[in-house]
């Protein structure tokens, strides 16, 4: 420990009043919680490119189908079977429209003297893939979204309704829960198919049906921890009506959770609904979903791999996108993250 | 003598009543508390301190007993208007600044809660001078209206949640352990703000802690408590110089101060239940020991104390 | 006397979203051996953070040292590689947390957890090792410790939990102990037994304790030594007497000042306005400049020095330049200097030491 050596003017040690605002004074801009989520999901990469993959690919299922101006289900039977061909592209070697017809490599545009282009190739009835492609997407991103939303209304409610008014009332909806939960779901969905038509409406319900029980389980237990808290009750002493401390204090704090779930719920939608019409319960032909497309590759496999490609990959890249907007959000929102 | 503001008789918080697991966190306790004045109950952690406050609030409903406010039964059905009232003349601070306010909620909607829900102010502009008003009576100022509370410290932030429960100008305040969440330089400043409010206000106070030194500081009269009951009850001055309970005389003992030389010889009594030696018809009630002075005894205790003060 | 462990000009900061957080901005301190040094400070002072980068317990990813040097056994522990860190760990330095609740594994025998650190760093049999492990039972008052062994977290209270961990700590007789708030979440009665239990076992076993705390009272009554933290530096270190009977820095003075005493009456507690300062933009010269009444110019320009008081004594504060006004202390510090021979204001008449 050094003793002051050096001199310093006498001046330097008069007497100053400090004003005691500037020690309550906060220089931290202010930032309100869903501005500082946002500065945190901005730093994160892989979320951020996943939103933007995840925007093209939603403009691409609404425009997609579009582009070409040919129609998903027009079937022209001369056509069928043509592998991918795009403009540009084809001169690198890839997607020049060469597959193989009787063991032999061949140009199969010229073998049928088709002169239009298929960017991803057509299937057995000659029907454009490329818009099958988007509008299976489009499809598969509905009935996900519907289910999602489904999803967060019923478990929200319920899980909140349970959750906040506690005691009988919550014994009695947990325990309708845990029945629930016990059907195995998949048997649910087959029984829900063979009564209704197959269709979209089907599916949904049958994702809804016990898609809600993880959000409401989840959503219960923050009520639970939030509605003991000295804010609620402080809300509470100064007479607060239910209304208001679901509305003011519960919700928004269980927003982010929330919000978090539902992004592990979709992708997990548009997989079960790509798994039921995998399997056959479906969609039923000709609409296409990305379930629908993939069972159509699944099946010309071995001859021509790119009808299943494509489905694959955007169904892929779907999950990934997801996820990873789902873990950045988790990181950006969840409270325990923080510093 | 004073008028009792809050009258607490007989009252029994059981959680879990008539099952195996049956709490009871209070436990046949009665005090009252008068206008104007600062009662202390100190204990324990797990002695029924918080539930007292919070019964008194009626954030609980009594298992069994009666806590009157000027005359008025708080528990029981009552009309929406009474409750309102009860509700604006009753107020309450926390004990964790990080959990009491809404971190979702600006320090504006926060105070404002209160005025919003009673109707106390007619128009945005009235309810931010309010607001302001508010914060500057808590040494806060109004660049803090608009920013959310993880921004604040522990000691702004129990700040702001005084400034909350003074919104809607009650009579009363339980302060439910204010301090012993902040450090030992920011206690000073909310023992202080506390103790200029009530002057200025006329506030009467129902402040819990486990910290006997600032509670004998800010209290008139200290109610001590051991596993649900009320042990002893005194003036804040004849509590320290007269402890009468042994668990009293074991828990004064136990406070280090910042005094080396004092802490060198200072001998802690422990204290031990069984010691009382209760026998199975002996009656333990609360007694008037000294005027003013009760302590839960027996007869024989009693005596024994009578005894020791001639 | 044996100096155990030296801290030299330690800096270091965290990497946080919001930027660069100067947590400890230059701390020196040794520890004697067989002594118990307090470090006092209010959260975020840097007190915690100080001891856990002795014990390199901060997450490496997000936390740097920038300077300085923590020397123990002729090694610097901010350069040891992890693998001889954690031979120090739990043998030559231990810790004890603050909660007992959460240090213990609620899923493991209180037995077991004592015994783990003996058989990892010493090399006994474990019959051997269930021995020691009863007997550290019994040194920290678990009665029945033959039977009591085999039971599990949740069958104790909070103050025998906090004797087990105690235990844990005491396991392979570390040269150090650092006890960082290990009385804060515990009752007053209890407190006051772990305080006995410390300095009973700390005769008996003659090792050094780091004791941090911002209770001034827990201070005075375990304490040899007291260095007293604000903003991430020292700003007052000294003997235990030296610092509650002769106090120099305005933020000491503020602390010691701000407890009500039991027997004295005042009308109104001296309080330290305004709060701590954010470390992320910490101020310009003297940190406690901008909360004290005390304020120089010089210091919101520079930051001073160490001034030494005596031997053991030193603060910094440029109130003890020769070139400073004197200044008159809080009433409640001149009533403690009154008994403090040496001090400026010490009466001999007054004195009942």
């Amino acid at each position: 420990m050094q003793l002051d050596k050096q001199q310093l003017p006498p001046e330097k040690f008069e007497r100053v009043v400090i004003d005691n605002d500037s020690a309550e004074r906060i220089t931290k801009p202010s930032l309100s919680f869903w501005q500082d989520a946002w500065l945190r999901l901005r730093k994160n990469k892989a979320a951020i490119v996943s939103m933007v993959v995840l925007v093209l690919l939603v403009l691409m299922a609404l425009v997609g189908p579009h582009l070409n101006g040919r129609s998903g289900d027009v079937q022209n039977l001369r056509h069928a079977n043509l592998p991918p061909k795009i403009p540009g592209i084809e001169k690198l070697g890839i997607f020049n429209g060469v597959g193989e017809l009787g063991g032999q490599k061949l140009d199969l545009y010229e073998v049928k003297k088709v002169d239009e282009y298929y960017w991803f190739g057509t299937d057995g009835l000659g029907r454009d893939l490329f818009t099958r492609l988007w509008e299976g997407t489009q499809i598969s991103l509905l009935i996900a979204f519907i289910a999602a939303l489904i999803d967060v209304v019923i478990g929200v409610a319920y899980g909140g309704i349970s959750g906040y008014f506690g005691g009988r009332t919550d014994d009695v909806m947990q325990r309708v829960v845990e029945i629930l939960i016990g059907i195995p779901t998949l048997i649910v969905v087959i029984l829900m198919i063979l009564i209704m038509e197959p269709g979209i409406t089907a599916i949904i319900i049958a994702i809804s049906i016990t898609g809600w029980i993880g959000m409401s389980r989840i959503v219960r237990a923050q009520i639970l921890k939030f509605k003991g808290q000295e804010f609620v009750l402080a809300s509470r002493t100064l007479g607060a009506s239910h209304n208001r401390i679901i509305t003011k204090h519960l919700l928004p704090n269980i927003l982010g959770i929330v919000i978090i779930n539902t992004m592990f719920t979709i992708p997990s939608a548009i997989f079960f609904e790509a798994f039921l019409s995998f399997i056959g319960i479906g969609l039923q032909p000709p609409a296409a979903s990305l379930g629908t497309l993939i069972n159509d590759g699944y099946k010309v496999m071995e001859f021509q791999p790119y009808v299943l490609l494509f489905p694959a990959l955007v169904i892929s890249i779907l999950m990934i996108a997801f996820n990873l907007i789902g873990d950045g959000l988790r990181d950006a929102l969840d409270p325990k993250m923080k510093d | 003598m004073a008028e009792k503001l809050l009258e607490v008789k007989n009252l029994k918080q059981y959680f879990n009543a008539g099952k195996p697991s049956e709490v009871k966190a209070i436990d046949n306790i009665s005090f009252d508390i008068y206008r104007g004045e600062t009662f202390g109950l100190v204990g324990e952690s797990g002695c029924g301190k918080s539930t007292t406050g919070r019964t008194i609030i009626r954030l609980y409903d009594a298992t069994d007993g009666e806590v009157l406010y000027d005359g008025v039964s708080v528990h029981g059905n009552k009309s929406k208007a009474e409750v309102k009232s009860l509700n604006q003349k009753m107020q309450m601070i926390f004990q964790d600044p990080y959990a009491s306010l809404n971190p979702r909620m600006k320090v504006l909607d926060i105070i404002a809660e209160g005025l919003d829900i009673h109707g106390l102010v007619k128009n945005a502009k009235e309810r931010k001078q309010k607001v302001i008003e508010l914060l500057e009576t808590v040494g806060l100022n109004k660049e803090h209206a608009e920013r959310y509370p993880h921004e604040f410290s522990g000691g702004q932030r129990q700040r702001i949640g005084i400034a909350r429960a003074l919104a809607v100008n009650p009579e009363f305040i339980i302060a439910d352990e204010p301090i012993s969440a902040l450090d030992v330089s920011i206690q000073a400043q909310v023992v202080n703000l506390l103790r200029d409010l009530q002057k200025e206000k006329g506030l009467t106070y129902l402040f819990i802690a486990h910290d006997l030194s600032m509670v004998k500081y800010i209290s008139d009269r200290i109610g001590v408590m051991y596993f649900g009951k009320l042990v002893e009850m005194a003036t804040a001055e004849e509590l320290y110089k007269n402890p009468m309970h042994p668990y009293t005389k074991s828990l004064l003992s136990a406070i280090p101060l910042p005094d080396p030389i004092y802490e060198r010889s200072r001998v802690r009594t422990p204290y031990n239940p069984n010691d009382h030696k209760y026998g199975p018809d002996e009656k333990v009630e609360f007694r008037e020991v000294t005027p003013d002075h009760f302590v839960l005894c027996s007869d024989k205790e009693f005596a024994q104390m009578k005894k020791e003060i001639k | 006397m044996e100096k155990i462990l030296q801290v030299k000009d330690l800096e270091l900061s965290f990497h946080t979203f919001a930027g660069e957080v100067k947590a400890i901005r230059g701390v020196s301190f040794d520890l004697k051996k067989g002594e118990t040094l307090a470090i006092v400070g209010e959260s975020g002072s840097g007190k915690s953070v100080t001891t856990k980068s002795i014990m390199r317990l901060l997450p490496e990813s997000s936390s740097e040292f920038k300077n300085g040097q923590i020397l123990f056994d002729n090694k610097d522990l901010t350069k040891l590689p992890e693998r001889d860190m954690q031979k120090i760990r739990g043998k030559e330095i231990s810790m004890i947390f603050q909660d007992p609740m959460t240090s213990l594994n609620p899923t493991m025998p209180i037995g077991k957890q004592v015994m783990e650190p003996i058989l990892k760093h010493q090399k006994v049999s474990k019959a051997k090792a269930k021995e020691v492990t009863i007997e550290l039972l019994k040194m920290v008052g678990i009665p029945n410790a033959e039977v009591r062994y085999k039971m599990y977290p949740h069958q104790f209270s909070g103050g025998q939990r906090q004797r087990i961990v105690i235990a844990i700590a005491l396991a392979c007789n570390p040269k150090v102990l650092i006890a960082d708030e290990p009385t804060t979440a515990l009752d007053v009665t209890i407190q006051a037994q772990i305080l006995e239990l410390m300095k009973d076992i700390q005769k008996k076993v003659d090792t050094s304790i780091i004791f941090i705390t911002h209770d001034l009272g827990v201070v005075a009554n375990v304490a040899d030594r007291v260095a007293v933290m604000y903003g991430g530096r020292i700003v007052e270190v000294g003997t235990v007497d030296e610092i509650f009977y002769n106090p120099q820095h305005p933020y000491t003075w503020g602390l010691l000042s701000s407890m009500p005493s039991l027997d004295l009456e005042e009308e109104r507690l001296y309080a330290i306005p305004g709060t701590p300062p954010d470390l992320l933009n910490p101020p310009v010269g003297d940190a406690f400049a901008l909360r004290s009444e005390y304020a120089l110019k010089i210091d919101l320009e520079q930051a001073p020095p160490m001034f030494q008081v005596s031997d053991t004594h030193y603060a910094a504060t440029w109130l003890l330049h020769p070139n400073a006004p004197k200044v008159e202390p809080p009433a409640s510090i001149i009533e403690r200097m009154k008994t403090f021979p040496g001090s400026r204001y010490y009466e001999t008449k007054g004195g009942n030491v």
